[in-house]
């Protein structure tokens, strides 16, 4: 037990509780940008070695997104990747992977697929060989085959029953309006699906498709050298065209889902990505609007009316553009309310001024949250990681930082005129 | 090693600082020690809707989450059936503005009835969002009161049902607060890169001078040993037939309370463990299973939960299931795949404590489990952790009369 001494006590008994402690503005943050490697050609490997502990991990990228292929041919290649060898069976591998303590995931986007694996370090590089064993030589065994797409079948009738699930789905068809990225799995399509087109996506999109490779750990240069031997022979001359000029379906659909107590909605355009001159400018203008928890759509629709648990909106990008959505699940009874509150937010934003005390929380907040976003070595690589798609450097994120600084109110309503007008969007929900 | 120091208020407010001077962000982070098994059978879902009203305003500041985000900073919290825990994380020049605010809502609410109004519909809204609205959504508030007939936990966190929320009232809230919230109740935890003077220095600024208040004193009804076999179906609107077993475990404070959760990866943690192996690659009953611990500080649960394939009976599972926790039972397990389960306890674990949030977490956890220094003791529990060990707890848990099962049978809408 410490006593206090009387110096603070004294300070406690004066304390002013209305006033907030000091602001100290965060000036600079030192962004660190990887180390690059060749791989072979345009496929290089990123490696962050300053980990202060002994965890590491690795990234597998890979030309084998859902735009690839018959329709859901990449998802189900992408959970066959350890399914087993001529010589192994899948819990063979997967035991020889825990053995050594990996953790080993698979994820899928519209333009590509990545294989994660987060391990101790001593043991990254033997994971890696049994993954690069497995990986190449994955055989598609029809037992496997069969399994996974009525597994998949399954997971995709539980999720029809969810509203989110029904909501992003057609948000997805009515975003992109496009057979590559706006096709949807259908129910029909896990029967059409036979071995021969797995096998086929899998030598073009895996075996010749490596994209790119990150390395974070306190690996030695040998390892980093036996990682660039072991992925070398994934790469190819893939060239995959990205989409570059999409444009969305404007308007409102709505799709019923009998005995659902919420809806889901979603209301988003096609915007840009980090290329684009407007976009760090843009940003500030996002989080104002839905991207933090004093937002304009949270304070509204949660904080004042309680129609919501929450409610958010975002950029994401693609390697050629990028698009904006605002989501929320409410109670069925108050989506048309909803949804009248969220073209009343982005109206207020196009016709009255930002006021100076809610912009300076923002800029301030949003300088936080960039550096928490480049605090420690794995998020200072995934912040490198977004920016390499479009082939800018860290400076990216000095100029960010002085774009939220300066940016005046005129300029966010500017914006939000160009680009929030609520005929440009897309509206879907369901429920 | 998680190093820290300790030091405790007049009011009876211990404190935790953990020192990192690696990064330029801070951590605040405030364990209450009260959860839902704190709440009257008559009135649940209490412990959270609190922590929702605790964003509401404070005594001298209307809002909290404004002048955090001021500071660049954010907050959040959550609730479970043992604690409430809520946590800043902001940039470390700033820190004074988190302490400033969790002093305040210590010291006390504004209690403005607009709060209590919109966050008991959006509490609402919540139950509906993830336990009334997603298939299989409301099996934990079928499966709880299954298991547990007279404690508390037989109760889930959101409530038992939302006329619960409804009905809550003013006096109820202020009458919660008074109650649980005071320094005596609480664990703060302070990481970043600061000094132990600075730190004790202004946590006796902020804190010093708020009321003791009394430690309640916690008197929860023990569940009495299980003694039979029960079972429950349920019919939903669901595409698949799912189930889950659940087992009473030994409590956290218990050094079997380790030797359970082992268990439970070795049957259903990944792709190598027995029920995966057996009963879905080799017998092809399930499209899922695994196995998991609720990690309750009373005795909680061990479960083994899953999907059955298509034109599989809950009969066929049932004694698939049985056959291979009883073979469990029967033998002790290989070196080996004890020495896989540890390996991969102790890769999770590295992971985890890169996270500055995570330490200050599991610092007030442990501090409230008795003392904090037990964050650095784990690997060593489960590295003593023996074949023998295992057994000996599969045969005293893994029983028909310590087991509770609740099948859900999919129906057509």
């Amino acid at each position: 037990m410490i006593q206090p001494n009387d110096t603070t006590k004294h300070t406690s008994t004066s304390l002013d509780r209305t006033l907030q402690p000091e602001i100290n503005q965060i000036g600079k943050i030192d962004f660190i940008k990887p180390r690059v490697f060749d791989i072979s050609g345009q496929t290089k490997l990123y490696f962050t070695p300053d980990v202060p502990n002994e965890t590491a991990r690795i990234d597998l990228y890979f030309h084998a997104g859902s735009i690839h292929g018959n329709v859901g041919v990449a998802s189900f290649v992408n959970g066959l990747i350890l399914s087993g060898t001529a010589t192994k069976s899948s819990t063979e591998i997967n035991t020889a992977i825990n053995d050594l303590g990996g953790y080993y995931e698979s994820g899928l986007s519209n333009e590509n697929a990545v294989i994660t694996i987060h391990a101790l370090r001593e043991n990254l590089v033997a994971i890696l060989e049994i993954l690069s064993d497995a990986l190449t030589h994955v055989a598609f065994h029809e037992k496997e085959v069969t399994e996974l797409l009525a597994d998949r079948k399954q997971k995709f009738k539980v999720n029809l029953e969810k509203v989110s699930f029904l909501a992003q789905r057609s948000f997805q068809q009515h975003l992109f309006n496009d057979q590559l990225y706006g096709r949807v799995v259908q129910e029909s399509d896990f029967d059409a699906i036979d071995i021969s087109m797995l096998k086929k996506f899998h030598q073009a999109h895996y075996l010749k498709g490596l994209q790119k490779v990150v390395v974070i750990g306190n690996l030695p240069q040998q390892e980093i050298d036996q990682i660039l031997d072991i992925t070398g022979k994934w790469t190819g001359d893939l060239n995959p065209v990205f989409a570059k000029d999409l444009s969305n379906l404007k308007g409102v659909n709505h799709q019923v889902k009998a005995g659902a107590l919420q809806s889901a909605i979603r209301v988003g355009r096609i915007l840009f990505n980090k290329t684009h001159a407007d976009y760090a400018d843009f940003l500030v203008l996002n989080t104002i609007l839905g991207d933090y928890f004093g937002s304009r759509l949270m304070s509204n629709i949660r904080e004042d009316k309680g129609y919501t648990y929450g409610i958010g909106s975002m950029v994401a990008e693609l390697h050629e553009t990028g698009y904006f959505v605002i989501g929320t699940e409410v109670g069925t009874d108050v989506r048309e309310n909803t949804l009248k509150e969220i073209q009343f937010e982005l109206k207020n934003l196009q016709n009255t001024l930002v006021d100076r005390e809610e912009l300076e929380l923002v800029k301030n907040y949003m300088l936080g949250q960039l550096l928490k976003s480049a605090d420690g070595p794995y998020n200072m690589t995934d912040l490198y990681m977004g920016l390499e798609p479009y082939g800018l450097s860290m400076d990216f994120y000095n100029r960010c930082i002085e774009s939220i600084q300066q940016i005046s109110p005129e300029r966010i309503q500017a914006l939000a005129q160009k680009y929030l007008n609520w005929e440009d969007m897309t509206v879907v929900s369901a429920g | 090693m998680i190093k820290f120091d300790r030091f405790k208020l007049a009011n009876g407010l211990t404190v935790i600082f953990h020192k990192d001077q690696t990064t330029p962000l801070a951590v605040v982070n405030t364990l209450y020690d009260v959860g839902a098994r704190d709440e009257k059978e008559d009135k649940t879902g209490f412990a959270h809707l609190f922590e929702h009203l605790m964003f509401g305003g404070s005594i001298h500041i209307p809002d909290f989450d404004a002048p955090l985000q001021h500071a660049g900073g954010e907050s959040n919290a959550f609730t479970s059936n043992d604690i409430t825990n809520y946590y800043d994380v902001l940039p470390a020049s700033n820190i004074e503005t988190a302490l400033w605010l969790e002093s305040d809502r210590m010291l006390s609410l504004a209690f403005t009835p607009k709060s209590l109004e919109v966050q008991r519909n959006v509490v609402i809204e919540e139950f509906k969002q993830r336990y009334l609205n997603q298939p299989y959504g409301d099996v934990w508030l079928e499966l709880r009161p299954l298991a547990y007939k007279t404690h508390p936990y037989k109760w889930a966190t959101i409530g038992k049902e939302v006329e619960h929320i409804e009905q809550a009232t003013m006096e109820d809230v202020k009458s919660f607060f008074r109650t649980h919230y005071n320094p005596s109740n609480a664990i703060l935890c302070i990481a970043g890169n600061f000094e132990l003077e600075e730190v004790k220095s202004l946590v006796e600024k902020w804190f010093g001078d708020i009321p003791a208040g009394k430690k309640p004193v916690r008197m929860l009804p023990a569940e009495p040993s299980q003694e039979e076999y029960r079972q429950k179906t349920i019919e939903r609107q669901v595409p698949a037939d799912a189930f889950y077993y659940a087992f009473k475990m030994p409590e956290r404070k218990d050094p079997g309370y380790y030797v359970a959760d082992l268990i439970s990866d070795a049957l259903g943690r990944d792709k190598s463990s027995r029920l995966y192996v057996t009963l879905k690659k080799e017998k092809q009953l399930v499209s899922e299973i695994g196995a998991y611990i609720t990690g309750s500080l009373d005795h909680g649960l061990l479960i083994i939960s899953g999907k059955l394939n298509d034109g599989v009976t809950f009969e066929e599972l049932d004694s698939a299931l049985w056959e291979e926790l009883n073979a469990f039972k029967a033998n002790t397990l290989e070196e080996s795949e004890i020495a896989r389960l540890l390996t991969k306890i102790r890769t999770a674990k590295a992971f985890q404590d890169q996270g500055l949030l995570n330490r200050a977490m599991n610092l007030c956890i442990f501090e409230l489990l008795g003392d904090a220094e037990g964050v650095n003791e784990e690997d060593l529990i489960y590295e003593a952790i023996k074949p023998e060990h295992m057994q000996h707890l599969a045969q005293s848990i893994l029983n028909q009369t310590n087991c509770s099962v609740l099948n859900v049978k999919a129906i057509q809408s």
